[in-house]
């Protein structure tokens, strides 16, 4: 779960002005009509930290989220999809071979004598 | 151990096998399969009949695949090899077979079996078991190509499979394709093809070769490595997903081709270790132990967060990140205590964080203000939050949010007027240019009937706003009320200068029409009296659909003015006899009724005397039953509004004969009594309490706040303190009305027998009766919450409301410990010590009270 800083990409130190820049950037890259979703996250990021009562009220009354799964999002959060080489790409169909390998439906046709 | 055969005899031969074979093929349809087998066997026994040979092969085939599914291979390769030496060829499930024989590496059985499977078998036959077949040899089992039929068309493909692992080998994409254009749709190498290209278009264009991966059916060999490769595309948690999914073998190689460290890997295998008991303490400890994976702010911000369900790991926090301060720590409780709704506790810690502040000094002051706004939403009594909001203002007092609460609130308690004044001028003095606190000063001066005043601040938001309509309404309702008055004063000179005043504020045509009735009474009175009723006639007409809502108007207006009502109506049109009021009209009546009611909501009498001259048409057009639910209802809740009893009593009745929904209970007996909860009948109370939980039953919450508002009335009024206990005790309150009568005689003595209050006796009985004095006052003035509060201040550990409930004698005692306070009476006895002492009596039953 992402703060309302990381959101906009704002430090925690931000100004009021600073944290207005951010989001009205944020906007431009997620304008609503095409992206609706991160565009609610970022206009509710903005509420949230938009002026020194909001962040004074985000600091003192946010519940932290255990969120174990963004721990793990972090940790394994890697660049594009790698390039596969042909050892790897023949080691990996050698790996795909378990029992469910075998587990094949029968055919329909049989003529089996 | 292996399990003793009990084989099922077969029954005495009475008619030959017939009756045998009935059961045995009854159990062969039941899918008894090993109950048939048995049977069948000793059928065969007996003579060997084909159709029961037959189904003897069947039901070894049918008890074979259900356990190859299950993984017992060897079990199912008997029972199959049972089913052949059975039936006749052709052969069910023969490719399954071979691929068991393939599995449990049985090198003698597959060439044999081989060595009988013709071309066209392979290629167009047993798809799956080609499909196997290839996956193998290009893996593990090169070996098996000698064994198949070399003019198949699946060697054929496999030169080509070969061409295109040994171009991708050389780094030849080109070739890679050219090669897999060379298998058919058809081929065995199908999804051998689809993950090859997928391989290819990596890491260029992930979405594509996502796509095609998802291609690959799960019921093919290929599924899994297609699996595998799609994880590759994979990060983050959907990658952590598929990794956990994983044997050890493949994930590792996943972690090669992703280059995942040694210690993501550690923290992977911890992972699928403690897969299905990933407990609050292992993901605590995961986060300290692996944070240079997770990064140092995460880790700390996810710990400080997990103390909340695992507070042991308190220690090992200040360890790594250092000791939190005493601040944080406060707010963290207070904070999960609210995610248990422990509003009680949270507050607590709440003031805990507060003290620390205080000790700040200026730089706290912010803080404080937001936390005690915080703590007044969870007030338990309206009045309690405002209490908060009031001490808020001491450290923050530009928030004009707070002002415009705290004036909300005791705007809606009518004891607080004088409050509600000082808070009003407080909040005008500090924002004098905010719409929100003028339009508050608007209503405070109307509801005063200080028109003037309202006028000024209308003009004023005006000034700021200038298409407020709300201040429009204002100004303009304030130029006819001071217009009337000149009316009503015989100032006739200034009245047409106030109704254009009021013409001018652009509202509306209604509102035109009831400037021009004011002007008709005028002229009337003051110029021509027939033009004026004339002009009066044509307003009224004007203004409202039907006669009788015109007609309800000029009586109200009259009245309004101190005219008289005979002399005012002679000369006007009125409705004729019988006259029945559309739905339409009941619903523009009602309009009318709330904006004058809205107007000036003390002058209801002249609203039920202008009511009083219609009502026969009210009722009979009630009567008739042609007015739908929902408009009798805003009737009635009008009728309510204004307190208009007799009317909404007949509403009620009519509505009863009709529907059944609890609201028309509740207006029948609440307009029976006029409104007063204490004039209403204990046998009226409890169907209403019925009635209450019908309500709540259907959802209708307005209806049950209703009901329950009016019995909180009637019990407050036999008893004021234990009233307002209601609120914490809805469900028992829907109980027990069998013993109703007998609790309220029970009565609850507090000052009986052994108690905490034997700490008091001490005390010469001046001072006791004294003290008993202020303990009554204090009940009558204090909810009990707010009691608890207060008390809650001079006691080491808070107590809450069930303390009441259990142990009373120390919660009297507590009251007179607080009435010794309030009195300035040192008593020698502290809070805890009656804490002490009530614990002690633990045993003690729990008295009974009235109404739990």
């Amino acid at each position: 779960m992402k703060t309302p800083y990381q959101i906009l990409e704002a430090p925690e130190q931000a100004s009021d002005a600073e944290i207005k820049q951010a989001y009205l950037q944020k906007v431009k890259q997620f304008p609503p009509d095409h992206h609706h979703e991160q565009f609610q996250q970022v206009q509710q990021a903005y509420e949230a930290i938009k002026d020194l009562e909001s962040r004074t009220q985000y600091a003192l009354f946010t519940v932290p989220e255990a969120d174990f799964n963004g721990l793990l999002k972090q940790a394994f959060a890697s660049g594009p999809a790698p390039t596969i080489s042909a050892e790897q790409f023949e080691k990996l169909l050698c790996a795909s071979v378990d029992a469910k390998t075998f587990n094949i439906a029968a055919s329909e046709t049989v003529t089996a004598r | 151990m292996k399990k003793k055969k009990t084989p099922i005899k077969a029954k005495p031969n009475t008619s030959g096998g017939i009756c045998d074979a009935a059961m045995a093929k009854a159990k062969l349809d039941a899918g008894q399969y090993k109950e048939a087998i048995e049977l069948y066997k000793q059928l065969l026994k007996q003579a060997d009949n084909k159709e029961w040979r037959s189904a003897l092969a069947l039901c070894y085939l049918k008890r074979a695949m259900p356990l190859a599914e299950k993984g017992m291979i060897k079990e199912a390769m008997v029972l199959w090899e049972n089913y052949q030496q059975n039936a006749e060829p052709p052969y069910q499930s023969y490719d399954s077979y071979i691929a068991w024989l393939l599995q449990t590496n049985n090198a003698a059985k597959v060439t044999a079996c081989f060595g009988r499977l013709s071309a066209q078998q392979l290629d167009e036959h047993y798809p799956n078991l080609a499909a196997l077949l290839g996956l193998l040899i290009v893996t593990e089992k090169p070996e098996l190509e000698a064994m198949l039929p070399a003019d198949s068309q699946f060697i054929a493909h496999l030169v080509s499979v070969r061409a295109a692992l040994a171009a991708y080998r050389n780094n030849e994409p080109e070739a890679v394709e050219q090669a897999l254009k060379q298998l058919p749709f058809r081929s065995a190498f199908r999804d051998f093809r689809t993950l090859l290209k997928a391989a290819l278009l990596l890491p260029g264009s992930t979405d594509q070769a996502q796509a095609l991966l998802t291609k690959i059916p799960a019921t093919s060999p290929y599924y899994q490595a297609g699996k595998l490769l799609l994880a590759t595309t994979h990060d983050g948690l959907a990658l952590v997903d598929e990794l956990l999914q994983c044997e050890q073998k493949p994930r590792q190689l996943i972690g090669t081709i992703k280059k995942i460290s040694k210690k993501q890997l550690e923290l992977l295998d911890v992972l699928v270790k403690q897969k299905d008991r990933l407990s609050d303490k292992i993901k605590f400890n995961c986060a300290l132990q692996y944070r240079e994976l997770f990064g140092e702010d995460l880790a700390k911000a996810y710990c400080l967060a997990a103390l909340a369900t695992y507070p042991a790991g308190q220690r090992d926090f200040n360890k790594h990140f250092g000791a939190m301060d005493e601040f944080e720590q406060c707010r963290l409780m207070a904070l999960n205590y609210e995610r248990e709704e422990d509003f009680h506790s949270s507050d607590y810690y709440w003031q805990q964080g507060i003290a620390l502040l205080k000790k700040q000094g200026e730089s706290g002051a912010f803080k404080i203000a937001l936390i005690m706004r915080h703590i007044a939403r969870h007030q338990p009594s309206a009045e309690e939050g405002v209490e908060w909001l009031v001490e808020s203002l001491d450290y923050d007092p530009d928030s004009r949010e707070t002002y415009l609460k705290i004036l909300r609130q005791y705007e809606q308690e009518q004891e607080e007027t004088e409050l509600y004044k000082q808070w009003l001028d407080r909040g005008m003095k500090a924002f004098p240019q905010d719409v929100d606190l003028l339009a508050q000063a608007i209503k405070a001066a109307t509801a005063n009937k200080a028109f003037k005043k309202a006028a000024q601040y209308a003009k004023n938001l005006l000034k700021i706003d200038p298409v407020n309509t709300f201040a429009k309404q204002v100004l303009f309702t304030s130029h006819l009320a001071h217009a009337r008055k000149l009316i009503k004063t015989k100032k006739f000179h200034l009245v047409e200068k106030e109704i254009q005043q009021a013409e001018k504020l652009t509202l509306g045509k209604r509102y035109q029409n009831q400037a021009q009735l004011l002007r008709g009474f005028f002229v009337m009175l003051a110029e021509d009296k027939k033009q004026g009723l004339q002009q009066i006639a044509e307003a009224a007409e004007k203004m409202n659909d039907g006669s009788a809502c015109g007609y309800f108007c000029v009586i109200v207006e009259a009245l309004s003015m101190g005219l008289s009502l005979p002399s005012t109506l002679k000369g006007l049109p009125q409705p004729p006899k019988n006259y029945q009021l559309s739905e339409q009209e009941i619903g523009r009546l009602v309009q009318i009724v709330q904006q004058y009611y809205g107007d000036d909501k003390s002058n209801t009498a002249v609203l039920h005397q202008a009511l009083e001259k219609i009502k026969a048409i009210i009722k009979q057009s009630i009567k008739q039953k042609i007015v739908s639910e929902q408009t009798l209802l805003t009737l009635a809740e009008c009728l309510d509004n204004i307190g208009y009893y007799e009317l909404l009593a007949h509403c009620a009745k009519i509505a009863l004969m009709q529907w059944t929904k609890p609201i028309w209970l509740f207006y029948k007996f609440y307009a029976e009594v006029g409104g007063r909860a204490d004039q209403c009948s204990s046998f009226n109370i409890e169907r209403l309490q019925f009635n209450y939980a019908r309500a709540r039953d259907d959802s209708d919450h307005r209806t049950a706040m209703r009901i329950k508002r009016f019995i909180d009335e009637y019990y407050e009024d036999k008893n004021p303190f234990l009233g307002g206990f209601f609120d914490d005790f809805d469900d028992e309150f829907d109980e027990d009305d069998e013993d109703d009568e007998d609790d309220e005689d029970d009565g609850f003595d507090p000052f009986a027998g052994d108690s905490p209050m034997d700490l008091f006796d001490h005390l010469p009985t001046a001072v006791f009766e004294k003290l008993q004095k202020k303990l009554q006052d204090i009940m009558k003035k204090s909810s009990p919450e707010r009691v608890i509060n207060t008390i809650n201040k001079s006691l080491s550990k808070p107590i809450d409301v069930s303390f009441f409930m259990f142990k009373p004698d120390a919660f009297v005692a507590l009251l007179m410990l607080q009435a010794a306070a309030e009195l300035g009476i040192d008593t020698g006895v502290t809070g805890d010590q009656i804490i002490e002492f009530g614990e002690i009596e633990e045993d003690s039953k729990p008295p009974s009270f009235p109404f739990f």
